[in-house]
């Protein structure tokens, strides 16, 4: 079952922020999504998350058609994103943060109390599980999103700039970290991802945009490789 | 520190102390209002009522972090109806001659007006709420204000039904200490589960970030209409007590100093928690008494020192000014009561939450 927008055109007023881009990701897939800043990466994160209207084409998991719902019924259907920010809830502790995916998708508040605790067992964050979420560390911070997207049980992952900030070190830990999902959830994971050499190691495909438009849709070797890519990005420079 | 990994029991007991705590208090409050003069008794039965009705309150603006100006026009319609189902027809053909002949003949057992006027508030807070839940942040807020307007303008024009500007009176008077008391305990744990609910839990996700909760998959809508249902029922309650304490009911009373007195309460014992409501009540009503008597004048050997009328409001104002500029989180912190020993969970949120997220 993939997640697919075909021919999806967003306008901003009279900016037209994506322009007839199509983009499917299968389960099991690695998808990066990579483009210039201004590009319209988060924008289609947020209309296959279901928190951008889109203007014209259309918005698939399966056979259903997505378009229209809310972002909440998005995320109740497996399709689940996090933000460059994280956006923890700060005022609630870091397991509350949590339980309220796996309440949202039908758990008890016992039920989901236990069952948060044992995920952030697996994340190494369970001895900071009843804290406040705005006392975690930067690092803390970035693995309690990823906490709270698996809560949701995804099928579809959309990580917008999950390695921002992180250092080399971490930025490798995060790649072990996304395929390990990938292996345990078989769920398709998309990344917007500036850090190329992140994006080749980890991407089965590229998907390139630039002003709103699909440039290149391919492996790693082969849009690394594409002149158009490269032209779009560095002037001609290598990539990556 | 480390947290101690607790017992399923343990942690149940423990979750349960906030709500154990503030019935205690309640009960020592009222407890103490036995024994206290009549005059006082009065002042604490309605402080109990206060406590109704900011809890009401805190239901919805407490966990939705959305302020509402409406609550206030749900007392007033719970006050209403339970007059109405309530007064002996007698008293209504006086007041009231051109009422419908089902309401005219209507003489219900007191409790029984007591819940038609909170079904009748949840009824109207419904069917506002049905389109108003939709808004977010201010605009939210002014809508519910537009509730209060509305309400005040339709029960002060409704001649036939409400009497208009005029006051009904004549209304069994059932509410003293102890039915106070009962609704107060009722009014808490009804505040108390559900903020323990998974509908509480998931509102106060979206009063945090509403984007994020969505991305939660949360229904902001859904979880927020239920809330400001449950709230205006509780504060139709609020309505129907006040009522049937005074023994009269006049639309005056269900409008802006209302409305201010009650948001003045909650947001000085913190919205952020039902030990804030509770607090903010009890507090704010002994402050209010004790302004009251000032104003009133003091004697002093054999002179009377009195403070200019007014001053009550005045002080309230500035309070609430104070506790936003300086502790906006309220007299509670935006923190529930724990056992002084207590479990990790509701003792961690001291340090860091104050600083933050204010």
């Amino acid at each position: 079952m993939d997640l697919a927008a075909e021919h999806v055109t967003v306008r901003f007023g009279g900016l037209v922020a994506i322009d007839d881009v199509s983009i499917a990701i299968s389960p099991g897939e690695v998808l990066g999504l990579i483009g210039p800043n201004g590009a319209g990466k988060t924008t289609l994160v947020n209309v296959l998350a279901g928190f951008q209207a889109i203007a014209r084409g259309s918005l698939r998991l399966g056979e259903r058609s997505m378009a229209g719902s809310p972002a909440s019924s998005f995320a109740r259907s497996g399709i689940v994103r996090s933000f460059q920010s994280v956006r923890l809830f700060r005022g609630m502790t870091l397991s509350e943060n949590v339980e309220v995916g796996f309440v949202s998708r039908g758990s008890g508040r016992q039920q989901a109390r236990e069952r948060a605790l044992s995920l952030l067992k697996e994340l190494n964050l369970h001895h900071k599980a009843h804290h406040p979420a705005n006392a975690l560390s930067y690092g803390e911070e970035r693995r309690a999103g990823l906490a709270r997207a698996l809560a949701l049980e995804p099928r579809f992952l959309l990580l917008d700039e999950p390695a921002a900030g992180l250092a080399a070190a971490e930025a490798e830990e995060l790649r072990q970290t996304i395929l390990a999902l990938r292996d345990r959830y078989g769920c398709g994971i998309l990344v917007i991802e500036h850090n190329m050499a992140l994006v080749m190691s980890l991407c089965d495909r590229v998907h390139v945009i630039g002003s709103g438009k699909t440039i290149a849709i391919g492996t790693p070797e082969a849009v690394r490789a594409d002149q158009a890519v490269r032209a779009a990005y560095l002037g001609g420079k290598e990539l990556g | 520190m480390m947290a101690v990994p607790k017992g399923r029991d343990e942690g149940r007991v423990a979750r349960l102390a906030p709500l154990l705590m503030l019935v205690a208090v309640v009960l020592l409050v009222a407890g103490a209002a036995e024994l206290a003069p009549a005059v006082v008794q009065r002042r604490i039965t309605q402080g109990l009522i206060n406590l109704v009705a900011v809890v009401g309150l805190y239901v919805f603006v407490g966990n939705s972090g959305v302020l509402s100006f409406g609550n206030v026009a749900f007392m007033g319609i719970g006050a209403y109806v339970s007059a109405l189902l309530t007064m002996a027809p007698a008293a209504k053909g006086v007041f009231l001659p051109d009422l419908p002949p089902f309401l005219a003949a209507a003489e219900l057992p007191v409790a029984a007006g007591a819940f038609a006027g909170g079904a009748a508030a949840a009824l109207v807070g419904a069917v506002a709420g049905f389109p108003l839940m939709r808004l977010s942040g201010i605009s939210a807020s002014i809508a519910t204000f537009a509730i209060l307007v509305v309400s005040y303008v339709v029960l002060g024009n409704w001649t036939s039904v409400t009497g208009g500007q005029n006051s009904l009176m004549g209304l069994p008077i059932y509410v003293g200490i102890w039915t106070a008391t009962v609704w107060a305990v009722v009014a808490i744990v009804i505040a108390f589960f559900h903020q323990e609910s998974r509908s509480g839990l998931l509102l106060r996700a979206s009063r945090e970030d509403e984007v994020a909760a969505a991305a939660s998959g949360v229904n902001v809508v859904w979880n927020r209409f239920l809330a400001f249902v449950i709230s205006a029922f509780l504060s139709g309650i609020a309505g129907v007590l006040l009522a049937h304490f005074l023994g009269t009911v006049r639309v005056e009373t269900f409008y802006l100093d209302l409305t201010f007195l009650i948001i003045a309460m909650l947001v000085i014992g913190g919205t952020g928690s039902l030990t804030g409501a509770v607090s903010g009540a009890l507090v704010i009503t002994a402050l209010t008494e004790l302004l009251r008597q000032i104003e009133v004048g003091v004697p002093i050997g054999t002179t009377v020192i009195a403070a200019p009328a007014g001053l009550g409001d005045a002080v309230l104002a500035l309070l609430m000014l104070a506790i936003i500029l300086f502790r906006p989180k309220g007299i509670s912190g935006g923190r529930e009561l724990a056992w002084a020993r207590g479990p990790k969970e509701l003792k961690l949120s001291q340090p860091a939450a104050d600083g933050h997220n204010s």
